[in-house]
């Protein structure tokens, strides 16, 4: 089976670093490379296509939920998971899930849950 | 293993549906009223009321109840039944949730049971500011949540210290800071040492040595502490009733003679005595 394509979009190294890691040792998932704004994630979801997105809330320049705003609107196909410190935060949980997020993941993350989450996708 | 709230909690463990959630939290917005719509719904006053208040509110930093008081439309005695009635009425989401047919009375029971044993380790726990200070228990709730993230995500053995008011910063190798704004302005900060730097990077990219890492590398790894700390202490804040908006993290390099806290703010320092002498503080600069 042919694995699927993960954008990671995210301001932090280490993070983008412990994505990736647990995609390419997953055996499912392969990285489609790293974006470190929302509006780079835009440009490289246009380049790479990948199947799914783990984005952060949280980044300087464009925002995570304004990417996904755009996103839900130009790539209907895009699956798109959050993965955030404000995963808690109520209404930004509810924000998310109503602008076409598939799922949400709190930081801090354990493996086991990230990779749930993407196979159910 | 991060701070959540109950729909999230269900969610992630498949109890139900994103889709579920969506029409429960679409019920709970039909019902749960705004302070100012309740009040229209009470015939307290009317929607031109709310929009002339949320006029003033544009060059007034106050509350929409405390604004309608104080521009005598609604009185102290009509806001307090507005708030009480907007108590009593509260659809809560395990409620909105049995009323959309995701869950049943019975199981909701056992799945609050479940919530709160999973989210007894960010319970809070007694620590107290050295003086007053307007929403003291959210500063001692980002203490408390620190010292957990601390023991839970940096795996680090500590000894919290006294908290003290500080006026100057003293340097250190390397600190990360994040801003809070909404309904409290304030910097969080986090100092470390080399070595406690060393040991937050191993933790967080989870490898057994980080020598050959660039500097880079090693402080992202204290602001992503800073951010994942301060994401759950919005997080905590929203449960208080309280909103706290949060910015990416930067890295700051003091010079030696430390930083001065800003005119206008109060500082707090939170000591952290890790093993081998070394220095960590966490330092709040709360607006006045």
């Amino acid at each position: 089976m042919e694995k699927k394509k993960v954008l990671i979009v995210d301001d932090s190294l280490s993070v983008a670093r412990q994505l990736e890691r647990i995609i390419s040792e997953s055996g499912d998932f392969v990285s489609a490379g790293h974006a470190k704004n929302g509006a780079e994630a835009i440009k490289m979801n246009h380049s790479e296509d990948p199947e799914i997105i783990c984005m952060d809330m949280n980044m300087p320049g464009m925002d995570g939920l304004t990417a996904l705003r755009t996103l839900s609107v130009m790539d209907k196909e895009v699956k798109v998971v959050m993965v955030t410190s404000l995963g808690g935060v109520g209404d930004k949980f509810t924000e998310a899930l109503k602008l076409g997020a598939k799922n949400v993941i709190s930081k801090p993350f354990e493996t086991d849950d990230v990779l749930r989450i993407l196979r159910e996708l | 293993m991060a701070v959540k709230f109950f729909g999230q909690f269900l969610v992630e463990k498949n109890i139900v549906t994103r889709d579920a959630l969506l029409r429960a939290i679409d019920l709970q917005d039909q019902n749960n009223l705004k302070l100012g719509e309740m009040a229209v719904s009470m015939g307290y006053l009317t929607a031109a009321d709310i929009q002339r208040a949320h006029n003033a509110q544009m060059s007034k930093d106050m509350k929409l109840g405390d604004l309608l008081v104080e521009m005598n439309i609604l009185t102290i005695s009509q806001l307090n039944d507005v708030i009480t009635r907007q108590k009593n009425t509260h659809l809560y989401i395990g409620e909105a949730l049995i009323q959309v047919g995701a869950l049943t009375s019975d199981n909701l029971q056992q799945h609050l049971i479940d919530f709160r044993a999973d989210q007894s380790p960010y319970v809070s726990e007694g620590i107290e500011l050295p003086c007053s200070i307007a929403n003291s228990n959210i500063w001692e709730m980002t203490a408390d949540l620190t010292y957990k993230m601390i023991t839970r995500v940096l795996d680090l053995q500590f000894r919290p210290g006294k908290c003290e008011q500080l006026t100057i910063i003293n340097t250190n190798f390397m600190m990360a800071a994040m801003d809070f704004s909404g309904d409290v302005e304030a910097r969080y900060l986090i100092s470390v040492s080399e070595l406690l730097q060393k040991k937050i990077a191993r933790a967080i990219l989870r490898e057994e040595s980080v020598e050959c890492e660039p500097p880079e590398v090693l402080e992202d790894t204290v602001m992503e502490f800073v951010n994942v700390v301060c994401g759950n202490v919005a997080a905590k804040a929203s449960q208080m009733g309280v909103i706290i908006n949060i910015n990416p993290p930067v890295a700051i390099r003091p010079s030696v003679e430390g930083l001065k806290v800003p005119a206008g703010h109060t500082g707090f320092i939170f000591p952290i005595h890790a093993g081998d002498g070394e220095k960590m503080q966490m330092i709040l600069l709360i607006k006045n």
